[in-house]
């Protein structure tokens, strides 16, 4: 049967380039889920050999699946990844089939899959990892994810059913993710950054987990790093931080910039072993994740920013990294891969980019709503709004002089946008 | 005129992006000459400070967040119950709007205490219901030009005693409960909406109609008011707001 749906499955894939219909990266599994819903765990089966690794979060999947293959690769395994954009079971299984051969069979060490937050538990109901990485948990895309805390519940069921033998690894500064760690049976490890990076004052305004899970009082923090992220303690119960791998000891050369970047390498090195470290200055980062693309001499630098956690990150990022003012480019989509409610945007603090902008252009559908946005952050610069992508980009790049950076900061399906207008090329 | 805005548990309640309600209050306040003071009053606030604000906002939050909330507003909600009588401006949104009814009945049966600001109540939707998730777009009879538009997203079903009491008319989308097309509701000075989006700022005539009712009390009460009467609040130049507005309205 399975042998006929990947056949099966690898025509569809065919043909979809054939007709130039998208390299059918979610519909060969989807044929074949439909018509035997245990496909995947019946090849994963086949290949007991083949090591599996699951990374979730919110934030910063993409980025460490990449680094993770990019390390296991160095030190010489074959390593089976699904592409971005399909971290649902569609996807999971389209990547089987389009990898593995009419006798089901995988020829890789390992496999890791990135899942997102509503496939979680779909995904550890069909497959036992051999390790799991959960990397945060920030609010996103609230009308499709649903609320943080409903998330968390659903994880923690779906982690409690595990195999004994699943390794965990678990962000220790998020205090929602670290109380998951403290209800499981399995071998927990947490990962956390250096406090002497905490360098946060106040609690921001993009978090959620902020109150203690066990007793519902406020949390306190000796440091914090952003969002909901760092050294919490409740003042009234017992609970805070044990176990925490830090990092401090350990000299690392990132090798992408911003804390949340610290926080996915910290993640990767310690699910693989801190001595892997030393391939780090070789990798560059997945497409649209700190992307530099050279367009018409301009130095192009594309972040994803998806949502209020992501987003503050990438302001934070940039403006550390301009010298005296730099030109940007913002742009909100509001389709299904972004979330249909714009809301969030208000849950973002801009300030740090007004300071160090020159010329600010705003697209995507949504363009107005950006522009009202940097408004009524009471803001002296000039925004010009144009709702043609295409002319945003043009006019941002001629007012940007040869060989100067110019910053974009898209939301999902913009990026993809992005890239395609400036690779001339469709890439999912 | 100084004009003391009551932000309350803005650590809490504050899921769906409504603090862009405060940043609009704050901001339009002092395009129009005013002196806006952003007080926060969470938990840790003692439960008079209530009783000093001109104007009131409350957004909406998570199950968890709530229950956190609804234990503190044991003690600060006769104030604020007693503030919304006085006919203090307010705007109280999603979670907040269901905290100010008279209880919320959950899925089990199992009935919460609101603190009865408002005549109405809220049940958690039927087993298989799908939560009211999307745009929507109202009209209001206090506002009789402008369609307001917002983005909706909430578990329960709102029904009010009277539904004459209601804020707006759902053009499209849920508003209260999805069947009797009311949204919201209005009394006295105050608004409770599934409106995140946030409402305020797309929607500014709302905006400007909480700000002008603080001023009016303050100028009737003449409460420390030092100023020579009339009092003249600048205008706004609304172009941007109302092209946002209008090119959402314009895609629905």
């Amino acid at each position: 049967m399975n042998t006929i749906l990947i056949l099966l499955g690898k025509i569809i894939i065919k043909i979809s380039q054939l007709l130039n219909l998208g390299s059918g990266s979610t519909w060969p599994g989807h044929v074949a889920l439909l018509l035997n819903s245990k496909f995947i765990e019946q090849i994963i089966d086949k290949n007991k050999k083949m090591k599996i690794i699951v990374i979730a979060g919110t934030n910063g999947k993409t980025t460490s699946t990449a680094l993770l293959k990019f390390l296991l690769e160095k030190s010489g395994h074959k390593v089976l990844t699904n592409n971005e954009g399909a971290n649902l079971l569609n996807g999971v299984a389209s990547t089987i089939i389009r990898n593995c051969d009419e006798f089901s069979k995988l020829n890789y060490d390992y496999a890791i899959f990135e899942s997102d937050e509503l496939n979680l538990p779909l995904l550890l109901n069909k497959i036992v990892p051999d390790k799991i990485l959960i990397l945060n948990l920030f609010r996103d895309q609230l009308d499709r994810y649903g609320e943080v805390n409903t998330i968390a519940t659903k994880w923690l069921s779906a982690l409690k059913k595990l195999d004994e033998k699943t390794e965990i690894f678990i962000n220790g500064d998020d205090p929602q993710l670290y109380y998951i760690g403290t209800k499981l049976s399995q071998k927990v490890q947490y990962f956390g950054i250096d406090k002497k990076l905490m360098k946060l004052k106040d609690v921001p305004n993009d978090v959620d987990s902020i109150y203690c899970p066990v007793c519902l009082s406020m949390l306190k923090y000796h440091e914090l790093s952003y969002a909901h992220l760092g050294n919490f303690y409740c003042s009234k119960c017992n609970f805070k931080r044990r176990d925490v791998f830090d990092f401090s000891k350990v000299k690392i050369n990132y090798p992408m910039k911003g804390l949340y970047n610290v926080y996915n390498t910290n993640a990767v090195l310690l699910l693989l072993g801190i001595q892997n470290n030393k391939w780090l200055g070789q990798f560059t980062p997945a497409f649209g994740r700190q992307e530099e693309i050279v367009y018409k001499n301009r130095k192009i630098f594309l972040l994803l920013s998806k949502n209020p956690a992501g987003f503050n990150q990438s302001i934070q990022t940039v403006s550390s990294m301009v010298k005296s003012k730099a030109n940007f480019l913002i742009i909100l989509n509001n389709r299904v891969p972004d979330g249909l409610d714009v809301s969030w945007i208000w849950d973002v603090d801009f300030k740090p980019i007004l300071e160090v902008a020159n010329n600010i252009i705003v697209s995507g559908d949504r363009l107005y709503d950006l522009n009202l946005r940097l408004k009524y952050e009471n803001t002296k610069n000039k925004i010009e709004a144009f709702e043609d992508l295409s002319k945003a980009i043009e006019t941002i790049v001629n007012k940007t002089k040869v060989g100067e950076r110019l910053y974009i900061l898209p939301t999902y399906s913009a990026m993809l946008e992005v890239r395609k207008i400036l690779l001339g090329r469709k890439l999912l | 005129m100084k004009i003391n805005i009551g932000w309350l548990y803005p650590d809490l309640m504050n899921t769906y992006g409504d603090r862009g309600n405060i940043i609009t209050l704050n901001y339009r306040a002092k395009m129009m000459g005013l002196d806006p003071i952003v007080n926060k009053i969470s938990i840790n606030e003692p439960e008079d400070s209530i009783s000093k604000m001109d104007l009131i906002f409350m957004g909406g939050a998570q199950d968890t967040q709530q229950e956190i909330v609804n234990e503190d507003l044991k003690i600060k909600g006769s104030f604020l119950k007693k503030a919304i009588n006085d006919g203090v401006p307010g705007l109280y949104v999603c979670g907040a709007y269901q905290f100010l009814g008279k209880y919320y009945r959950e899925a089990n049966g199992k009935i919460i205490d609101g603190i009865g600001a408002f005549d109405l109540y809220t049940e958690s939707s039927k087993f298989g219901d799908p939560r009211c998730i999307g745009n929507i777009v109202i009209e209001s009879k206090l506002f009789p030009k402008i369609k307001l538009v917002g983005f909706e997203n909430h578990g329960g079903r709102t029904y009010l005693a009277d539904k004459n009491c209601a804020f707006a008319h759902v053009i499209k989308g849920y508003g209260n409960n999805g069947e009797d097309r009311t949204e919201g509701i209005f009394y006295k000075n105050s608004f409770g909406t599934y409106l995140h989006g946030p409402i305020l700022p797309k929607n500014p005539e709302l905006a400007d109609y909480l700000i002008k009712k603080a001023v009016e009390r303050k100028l009737v009460q003449n409460v420390g008011v030092k100023c020579d009467r009339p009092f003249k609040l600048k205008n706004i130049d609304n172009k941007l707001e109302n092209k946002a507005r209008e090119f959402v309205i314009d895609k629905l």
